[in-house]
């Protein structure tokens, strides 16, 4: 009770004028929250946050950058060319990384430096194509069964076939069928990529689809696509972002992976998987690790690094995580 | 009140199923009803009882499994070519229940009002698509400005009045609100009445007002109908369902209403509705759905009807 | 049942004390107050609402008594005494652990979300009874089916061994309210215990819990925006807007003559009142944004009768009788004299007839 008389006291001492009406401003009522929302903007703004998203992005920038330059760069060596000891005439092989050869050279005296980045280019450029050929049918197809209920059975129906072929096998037919090269590993990741895409995209949808705002939209006679396109894609480019982020890293370990089995690509077409099978075999002698070491370490940088970006960028695409 | 009222819809023993075959729901039966032009028709039920999924059936968004709904003397249910299709499109529309849920939350409030437009494509010039949103915010007492905002920025009301908004661009001549107050806060409720009426005065729109709240319902309805488990049980004009209520459900909703009077609500007496105990032997006298008197419908068989007369 | 005077209810015991509670909660890096300096005294054996929209703070406010603020949520300054300890000085969760339940047990809104949907009904009854009730086995099973009788279930030995699935919305209800009522608390507090339910239900269940109060001598605090529910159960009644009580007093004296601009507004809107083809009462705008410090009375930006001091001073509590406080400045001697709305003034005629019903 005591507390309530000081407040009285200090009211006694208010100025008696301020007890009259104040100025009524009915629009005043409605100013409310903050404006200037820009989407984008607000992502970049989270993303931006994270200083190691950021400095894997600069990382991985700086990597997509230099494997496309490096070429021309001045005094690169050929990745193909067998490289002779001029003074012995015999090939340079296995050479210890030194000043000549900077990360040593492989058993028919290649250049791993050269080969490396040529080999990223190689593979970065498989995991690009096959991630944007995922995303653009893995979504198209997936929004199309996940919305047009029509289309639900048949493409469930092709789904479960297609889905109970492993994928495994699927490659390694594809690789065998045709001549190996890039386009036919591009062309066999793409074929088995977009199912799990597109049934991804489309369990997301099922699970927005009927919310009041796309029956709205339905009601006010929109069609399909613009339903799709302007009311359920935008709900989900946070999670299909991340998909494609992911299925960047998982192309190029694919691509590893069946050159490490010997149906990837022809030996001599630099990859990351060419370098890291021949790594491999070289692995049991201490003095010759520097062949595995190198490509994975570049590997390793790039999956961990698309995997943070991705998922960094997946968060502050969330528009709950904007203020 | 007056028969030369023009009727603007009709509903003919209208049954909606969901499910197939042997899992089939009826979630509607055999209901039927009119709508005139101009009045607010009020469709009260409890949670469940089917009053969303016949303001669904009218709006096309769930098919009707028999039955007919007839707008302006032309059948709008089952297959409808597209140019019908086109013009109900603009003049039957919907004002949804939670405004936190019907508004596309990545799309601005510019886009979300001229969403309508758009579709149609009766909007000429970019300026005038422009202008007509302006318009239409402010005659729901928004700021022009909001245009350019994202719906996560505004209020409940704020939102609420933004969905009666990309209702208004086009035009219509019946709206069905479904449950449009029930998710708002008790100061914002009345806004949003009061608008939904001025509306009404304004541009001689015809409601379909569905809620479970009946003292809602009475205050904006002009007539009433009170469904139970997929039946409209009882129809008459407000007051007199209010002043003379035949039915034992809607007797037993009547009975529950909450009053804002400490004194009233401690002595209430509820009615409980209990359709084995109330009904006579509907098993071997099944209810048909009669005109009792003028405008005031119920459904009842031959033995109630005469308890009811005798009242 | 007879109801308690209001005179009975201030005499008796003091059981829960809130005094000057500020809360506080991070979101993303910014402040937001969500109750500002509230108080409030709960006696015992009285049913006290707090009313108030979302936002308001009325469920945060109640959760801060059983240590369920999340996890960015703090209290800030103030206190919670109950039986002579201090809850907002409560750290740890075994200390939390000895008020949840035992002492002061909660009903939420949904009852779905509340019940374990793979235990059967009995078991989650009597689970409480085993945790708070110092009972085993087939005791303990005993009891659970008198409780489960007690909330209205019919057949409790056979309901017993049902799942919630197979109950009803309103039954699903009572099976929540049992397993409170289980736990043998003090204070029940109940947050929007009928919103999700139909009419016929909710005045049900609200019978119900009155039954249980007289029963198991409970104190229990509604809190809800539905001013029907206020009306048919409060004893008194607490005004709650913007993180504080604005106006506090019996349910008579809220409802027949009510002193904060809000309580008129909020009463004044409501259909039940409306005359038909006339506009509504509406308050204009929206609630403040706790986010931003308010100052003054937090109401005065969507106050048709707002005085300037009302943007520069907060209103302390003014007493119109010894059960009736307001937080306005309206009832400052110095104040022009305010006639409350039509509506307000025909609802205080109504209050003068003592003793009438109205219908």
């Amino acid at each position: 009770m005591t507390s309530k008389k000081i407040i009285n006291n200090m009211a006694d001492n208010i100025d008696p004028s301020l007890f009259e009406f104040a100025d009524y401003d009915q629009s005043k009522g409605e100013l409310t929250g903050y404006s200037n929302y820009s989407f984008w903007r607000s992502t970049v703004q989270v993303f931006m946050k994270n200083k190691v998203a950021v400095a894997l992005l600069v990382l991985i920038a700086c990597v997509v950058l230099f494997t496309l330059v490096q070429p021309y760069l001045p005094g690169q060596k050929s990745p193909t060319q067998i490289y002779n000891n001029p003074e012995t005439n015999l090939q340079f092989r296995n050479v210890q990384p030194n000043n000549e050869f900077w990360f040593g050279t492989n058993s028919i005296g290649q250049d791993l430096w050269a080969r490396i980045w040529s080999g990223t280019r190689t593979s970065l450029f498989i995991g690009v194509a096959v991630g944007l050929f995922e995303a653009v049918v893995g979504i198209t197809i997936g929004a199309l069964w996940g919305y047009v209920r029509k289309l639900d059975a048949i493409i469930t129906e092709i789904y479960n076939v297609w889905d109970n072929i492993p994928t495994t096998v699927v490659l390694i037919i594809l690789t065998y069928i045709m001549k190996p090269s890039i386009p036919t590993i591009i062309f066999a990741m793409c074929m088995t990529g977009w199912l799990q895409m597109a049934r991804f995209v489309r369990n997301l949808i099922i699970i927005i689809r009927d919310r009041e705002y796309n029956l709205a939209s339905r009601c006010l006679g929109t069609p399909t696509s613009r339903i799709i396109t302007k009311n359920l894609l935008p709900y989900l480019v946070s999670v299909i972002m991340l998909r494609m982020a992911l299925a960047i890293p998982a192309a190029i370990g694919n691509e590893v992976f069946l050159s490490y089995i010997g149906m990837g690509l022809p030996v001599d077409i630099p990859s990351l998987g060419n370098l890291i099978n021949e790594g491999r075999a070289l692995m049991m002698d201490p003095s010759q690790r520097y062949q595995l070491f190198f490509p994975a370490a570049v590997i390793s940088v790039v999956t961990i690094s698309f995997y943070v970006i991705g998922n960094v960028f997946a968060d502050s695409a969330d528009p709950r995580n904007h203020v | 009140m007056i028969n030369d009222k023009e009727k603007l819809l009709e509903v003919k023993n209208l049954k909606v199923e969901f499910g197939k075959r042997n899992k089939k729901f009826v979630a509607i039966n055999d209901v039927s009803f009119n709508i005139y032009k101009g009045e607010t028709f009020g469709l009260v039920g409890e949670s469940g009882s089917g009053k969303t999924t016949i303001g669904r059936a009218i709006i096309r968004i769930n098919p009707a499994a028999s039955g007919e709904i007839i707008y302006k003397g032309k059948k709008i249910s089952g297959k409808i070519d597209a140019e019908l299709d086109k013009e109900l499109t603009r003049k039957i529309q919907m004002i949804f229940q939670d405004p936190m849920a019907s508004l596309n939350e990545r799309a601005k409030v510019d886009y979300i009002v001229s969403e309508g437009l758009y579709n149609l494509k009766n909007y000429g010039s970019e300026e005038n698509r422009k202008k007509l949103v302006e318009e239409a915010l402010s005659e729901v007492g928004l700021l022009p400005e909001f245009a350019s905002r994202f719906p996560h920025e505004f209020s409940g009301g704020q939102r609420q009045r933004i969905g009666i908004a990309r209702v208004l661009v086009m035009e219509p001549e019946l709206v069905i609100a479904d449950e449009p107050i029930s998710a708002l806060d008790v100061s914002i409720r009345a806004q949003v009445i009061n608008l939904l009426a001025d509306l009404q005065k304004q541009k001689g729109l015809t409601y379909l007002f569905i809620a479970h709240d009946l003292s809602v319902v009475r205050f904006i309805s002009d007539r009433i109908a009170v469904i139970h488990k997929g039946k409209i049980v009882e129809l008459a004009e407000t007051e007199k369902l209010f002043d003379n209520p035949l039915h034992p459900y809607t007797k037993s909703l009547l009975s529950a209403i909450p009053t804002p009077n400490p004194r009233v609500e401690r002595n209430k007496k509820i009615e409980i509705y209990d359709p084995k105990k109330s009904h006579f032997d509907y098993d071997q006298y099944p209810p048909h759905w009669v005109e009792f008197e003028p405008e005031h419908f119920i459904l009842a068989n031959e033995r109630e009807l005469e308890g009811y007369k005798l009242k | 049942m007879a109801q308690k005077t209001i005179e009975e209810i201030i005499n008796s015991e003091v059981i829960l004390s809130v005094e000057d509670l500020v809360i506080k909660f991070n979101l993303r890096g910014k402040e937001l107050t969500a109750i500002r300096g509230a108080s409030l005294d709960l006696h015992k054996g009285e049913s006290l609402a707090i009313v108030g929209e979302s936002g308001s703070g009325k469920s945060v406010f109640n959760k801060s008594f059983m240590g369920l603020l999340d996890a960015n949520g703090r209290i800030e300054s103030g206190s919670i005494i109950y039986k002579g300890q201090d809850l907002s000085k409560y750290k740890t969760e075994d200390e939390w652990i000895k008020i949840r339940g035992k002492e002061i047990a909660m009903v939420f809104q949904d009852p779905m979300t509340s019940l374990n949907p793979l235990k059967t009904v009995g078991k989650q009854v009597q689970e409480s009874i085993e945790l708070h009730q110092n009972l085993k086995g087939e005791e303990a099973k005993k009891l659970a089916i008198e409780i489960l009788n007690d909330v209205g279930i019919t057949e409790p030995e056979r309901r017993y061994k049902q799942y919630p699935h197979e109950f009803s919305g309103g039954m699903r209800q009572r099976v929540v309210i049992a397993i409170a009522v289980a736990c043998n608390p003090n204070i029940l507090i109940c947050d929007e215990p009928t919103t999700a339910l139909d009419v016929t239900i909710q005045a049900q269940i609200l019978q119900l819990l009155k039954n249980l109060q007289d029963k198991y001598d409970l104190t229990i605090i509604y809190i809800t925006h539905d001013l029907g529910v206020v009306a048919n159960v409060a004893d008194r009644i607490a005004v709650m807007y913007a993180g504080d009580i604005i106006e506090l007093g019996s349910s008579e004296e809220v409802f027949f003559d009510p002193k904060h601009p809000y309580t008129w507004a909020l009463l004044s809107s409501l259909p039940q009142l409306g005359i038909k083809g006339e506009a509504l009462y509406s308050i204009k705008g929206t609630p403040p944004n706790l986010f931003k410090e308010i100052k003054g009375d937090a109401f005065a930006p969507r106050n048709p009768h707002a005085l300037k001091i009302d943007f520069v001073e907060r209103p302390p509590y003014f007493e119109v009788s010894p059960t009736h406080k307001a937080r306005t400045w309206l009832l400052d001697s110095r104040s022009p004299k305010v006639e409350p709305p039509l509506l307000i003034k025909k609802m205080q005629e109504m209050g003068a007839k003592r003793g009438d019903i109205i219908d």
